[in-house]
C-alpha cells in the first residue's frame, strides 16, 4: 500500500480549500458583527450555546457528508437514517432497555441503513442520488408507519449530559463535535482509507487500477455516515426526549449545503473537514440571526439556496480552466 | 411450430428495440397493478374510477413529460426543482390575480416565469456546468422557498369560479385537463422526439455529447432548451393545480420532482440520457396514479405509496442496467 500511496497524484488539498476556508471565517465574522449590532441577544453566551447545541446534530451529519462527497458520491437520505434510527432507541427506551443497549441499537441501525445505500450505489449500479432519494422515501414509510403520525414522547434523559453538560466550563456539545471531527480527521487525511476516498472522488477507474477496492470503500464511506446519522439521532433523542414526526427533514439538504460551502467539490476530490465545519457554522449563524432579527424563519431556505448557487457559480467560474468533464 | 416461431420472432424483435420490451414489461406491470388495486378494494373498479383517475395524472403528467426530455438530453441531466417551480408559478399567478389581472393574461405570465426559471436552471447546468443535480437542488430549495416565505405559508384564493374549467370540467366524461393539455402535448412530444431533426438532435446529445457537438450541434442550447421546456410543462401543471383547487398553495408541489423522476427512469428513459420516449413515461404515470388511487381507496397508509414509491425507483433504475446486459447477451 505504500507504494500506491507514492503513485497517487497531488490532490490539490491546500490552497484551493484553504482559501476558502479564511473566506468562510471572514463571512462568520462580517455576518455576525451584523447581527449582533442588529440584535442585542445575538452575542450573549446563552445564545451562542443554544445555537451550538441545536446544531449539534446537523454538525456531526455534516461531517460523514464530507467524506461521502469527497468520494464523489452524495446521499440525501441521512435524515431518513436519523429518523430510523431516533425511532428504534426510541422504542427501545419504551421497551424498558438501559442505554447501554440502546446507544449499540443507535448506531447498529444508522451503520446498516448506511450500508444499503453503499450496496445499492455500488453492487446495484444506481446512481447515488437515485438509490438515496428512493431510500429517502423509503426510510420515511417505515418512519410513518412506525410510529404513525404520534410523537414517541417522554423518553429517559440519560444521555442529554453530552449535550447540556459542560466539562471544566466547555459546554459538553462543543467538546462532542470536536471529537467527531478529530475522529473523522484521523480517518481522512491519516489513514490509507483517507487518502482512497480522495482517489475515487478524483477519479475511479485510475483508483481501481491502482488497487483500491472501491466497492468495499465506497459502502464503508456510507456506512461511516450512516453510523454518524445514528449517533446523531441518539442526541437527537438526547437533546429533545422525544422523537419527532418531522424529525431530518431538512438535515440531508442543510448538510450537503454546509460541505459545498465549505469548499467540498461537488464532483468529488477535493474538500476538508475544517471547511466543512466552517460552514456549518455559518450555516446556523445565519438561522439563528435572521430569528433574532425578526425576519420569518421561511426565508432560511430560500437564503441557503441562493448561498447555494452563489457558491456553485463562483466555484464553476473559478474552475473554468481545470474542467473534469461535465 | 408456427406460433412458436412467431413468439421467437417476436422475442428476436423485442431484442433489437429494448424500448418496446420496456413498454411492454410495463404495459404488464400497469395491468397487474390494476388487478391487486381491484381485489384490494371493491371500489376500484367502478367505471368512475377512470375519470377520477384521469383527473390526477395531469399534472404530475406534464412534470414526468419535462422531466424525460431534460434526462434524455444527457449530460446527465435532471431537474430536482420541478416541484418548486410548480409552487412559485403558482403563487405567482395568485399574486397577480389578486392584483386584479385576468385570469389567463396571469397564467400566461406564470408559464413564461416558469421558461425563465427553467432557464434559470440549464444556465446553471449548462453554460456554468454545475452538476445538475447539485444545481437544481439549490435552485428547489431557492424557489420552493421564495413560494413559501413570499406569501408567509399562506394560501392565496380568490380564483373566479369558471377558472375551474381547466382544472375541474369535463368534455365527454374525460376530464379537460387531461383532453386538452396533457394528450396533446404528449402528442406533440413523442411526434418531435420521433419524427423531427430537433427530437434526433435531442437524443444525440443524450447518447453523446461530443460526438453531437462535433457533428455541428449546439449541444448547450439544446439542453438550455430541454431545462426551459421543463419548466414550462411545469408551469402549466401549476395552472391546471389552480384552476384544479381555484387557490394558489405555497407548496403546492412538494415532492412532486421526486415522483417526476421516478416516472422518468421507470419509464425506460436511461438516467444519463439517450435512451427513452415518451410512451413509457405515460405508462409509468399510469401504474404510479394506479398505486396512489388504489391504495387511497383501500384505505391502507399513505406511507405505504411512499415506501412503493422509493423501491419503485431504485429498481427501475437498477434494472435498466440488469435489463439492458440481459438483452445483450441474449442477441
Amino acid at each position: 500500500m505504500a507504494q500506491v500511496t507514492g503513485l497517487l497524484p497531488p490532490l490539490r488539498l491546500v490552497s484551493p480549500t484553504a482559501t476558502r476556508e479564511l473566506v468562510l471565517f471572514a463571512a462568520i465574522l462580517i455576518v455576525g458583527a451584523g447581527f449582533s449590532l442588529a440584535s442585542p441577544y445575538f452575542l450573549t453566551v446563552v445564545n451562542l450555546v443554544q445555537t451550538l447545541r441545536a446544531g449539534l446534530e446537523l454538525a456531526i451529519v455534516s461531517a460523514g457528508m464530507t467524506l461521502v462527497i469527497i468520494m464523489g458520491g452524495i446521499d440525501v437520505s441521512v435524515g431518513g437514517i436519523m429518523a430510523v434510527s431516533a425511532i428504534l432507541i426510541g422504542k427501545s427506551y419504551q421497551a424498558g432497555l438501559s442505554s447501554w443497549f440502546v446507544v449499540p441499537i443507535g448506531l447498529a441501525s444508522g451503520t446498516l441503513l448506511g450500508a444499503w445505500n453503499g450496496f445499492l450505489t455500488t453492487k446495484l449500479r444506481v446512481p447515488p442520488i437515485i438509490a438515496t432519494l428512493g431510500s429517502m422515501y423509503i426510510f420515511s414509510a417505515i418512519m410513518f408507519l412506525v410510529i404513525g403520525g404520534a410523537w414517541i414522547s417522554g423518553l429517559p434523559g440519560t444521555l442529554s449530559p453530552l449535550v447540556n453538560g459542560k466539562v471544566v466550563g466547555i459546554p459538553a456539545s462543543l467538546l462532542v463535535i470536536l471529537t467527531v471531527y478529530g475522529l473523522c480527521w484521523v480517518l481522512l487525511r491519516q489513514l490509507p482509507y483517507g487518502r482512497h476516498l480522495y482517489a475515487i472522488g478524483c477519479s475511479e477507474q485510475s483508483a481501481k487500477l491502482v488497487g483500491i477496492n472501491v466497492d468495499r470503500t465506497k459502502i464503508a464511506a456510507y456506512a461511516i455516515l450512516g453510523l454518524l446519522a445514528g449517533f446523531a439521532a441518539l442526541l437527537y433523542v438526547a437533546r429533545l426526549r422525544n422523537v419527532e414526526i418531522n424529525i431530518g427533514t431538512t438535515v440531508a439538504l442543510e448538510a450537503i449545503a454546509a460541505t459545498i460551502l465549505g469548499g467540498t467539490s461537488i464532483r468529488g476530490g477535493v474538500g476538508s473537514l475544517l471547511g466543512t465545519l466552517l460552514g456549518v457554522v455559518f450555516i446556523r449563524i445565519v438561522q439563528n440571526g435572521l430569528v433574532l432579527v425578526g425576519i420569518s424563519s421561511l426565508w432560511e431556505t430560500v437564503i441557503i439556496g441562493g448561498l447555494l448557487i452563489v457558491v456553485l457559480t463562483a466555484d464553476a467560474l473559478g474552475n473554468r480552466n481545470n474542467q473534469r468533464g461535465a | 411450430m408456427t406460433s412458436s416461431a412467431t413468439v421467437s420472432s417476436f422475442v428476436h424483435r423485442l431484442q433489437g428495440n429494448p424500448l418496446q420490451a420496456r413498454l411492454l414489461l410495463l404495459l404488464g406491470l400497469w395491468i397487474a397493478s390494476l388487478v391487486a388495486m381491484s381485489l384490494l378494494s371493491p371500489y376500484f373498479l367502478q367505471a368512475r374510477t377512470v375519470p377520477y383517475l384521469l383527473q390526477y395524472i395531469p399534472i404530475l403528467g406534464l412534470l414526468g413529460l419535462g422531466q424525460t426530455l431534460v434526462i434524455l438530453g444527457g449530460g446527465p441531466g435532471i431537474d430536482l426543482s420541478v416541484g418548486s417551480i410548480v409552487s412559485l408559478v403558482g403563487v405567482f399567478t395568485g399574486a397577480l390575480v389578486t392584483a386584479g389581472i385576468g385570469v389567463w393574461p396571469a397564467s400566461a405570465a406564470g408559464i413564461l416565469l416558469g421558461a425563465g426559471l427553467g432557464f434559470v436552471n440549464g444556465f446553471l447546468v449548462n453554460v456554468l456546468r454545475i452538476p445538475s443535480l447539485m444545481a437544481t437542488l439549490a435552485t428547489m430549495f431557492a424557489f420552493g422557498g421564495l413560494a413559501l416565505a413570499s406569501t408567509g405559508g399562506r394560501p392565496i384564493g380568490g380564483f373566479p369560479a369558471e377558472f375551474g374549467w381547466l382544472g375541474q370540467g369535463t368534455t365527454f366524461g374525460m376530464p379537460n385537463a387531461f383532453l386538452f393539455v396533457l394528450l396533446p402535448a404528449a402528442l406533440v412530444l413523442h411526434v418531435m422526439l420521433t419524427r423531427t431533426v430537433t427530437g434526433r438532435h435531442i437524443v444525440a446529445c443524450g447518447n453523446d455529447d461530443r460526438a453531437a457537438h462535433l457533428a455541428g450541434l449546439n449541444v448547450t442550447r439544446i439542453r438550455v432548451g430541454l431545462y426551459m421546456l421543463s419548466g414550462v410543462l411545469a408551469a402549466i401543471g401549476s395552472v391546471i393545480s389552480l384552476s384544479w383547487f381555484l387557490a394558489a398553495r405555497p407548496d403546492a408541489g412538494r415532492g412532486m420532482e421526486l415522483l417526476s423522476v421516478t416516472i422518468a427512469v421507470l419509464g425506460g428513459t436511461h438516467i444519463f440520457g439517450g435512451t427513452g420516449g415518451i410512451p413509457g413515461t405515460i405508462v409509468a404515470i399510469l401504474i404510479v396514479t394506479t398505486l396512489q388511487i388504489g391504495l387511497q381507496l383501500a384505505n391502507i397508509s399513505a406511507a405505504w405509496q411512499l415506501g412503493l414509491i422509493g423501491v419503485l425507483l431504485i429498481a427501475s433504475v437498477s434494472r435498466t442496467g440488469v435489463f439492458r446486459h440481459l438483452l445483450r447477451t441474449g442477441s
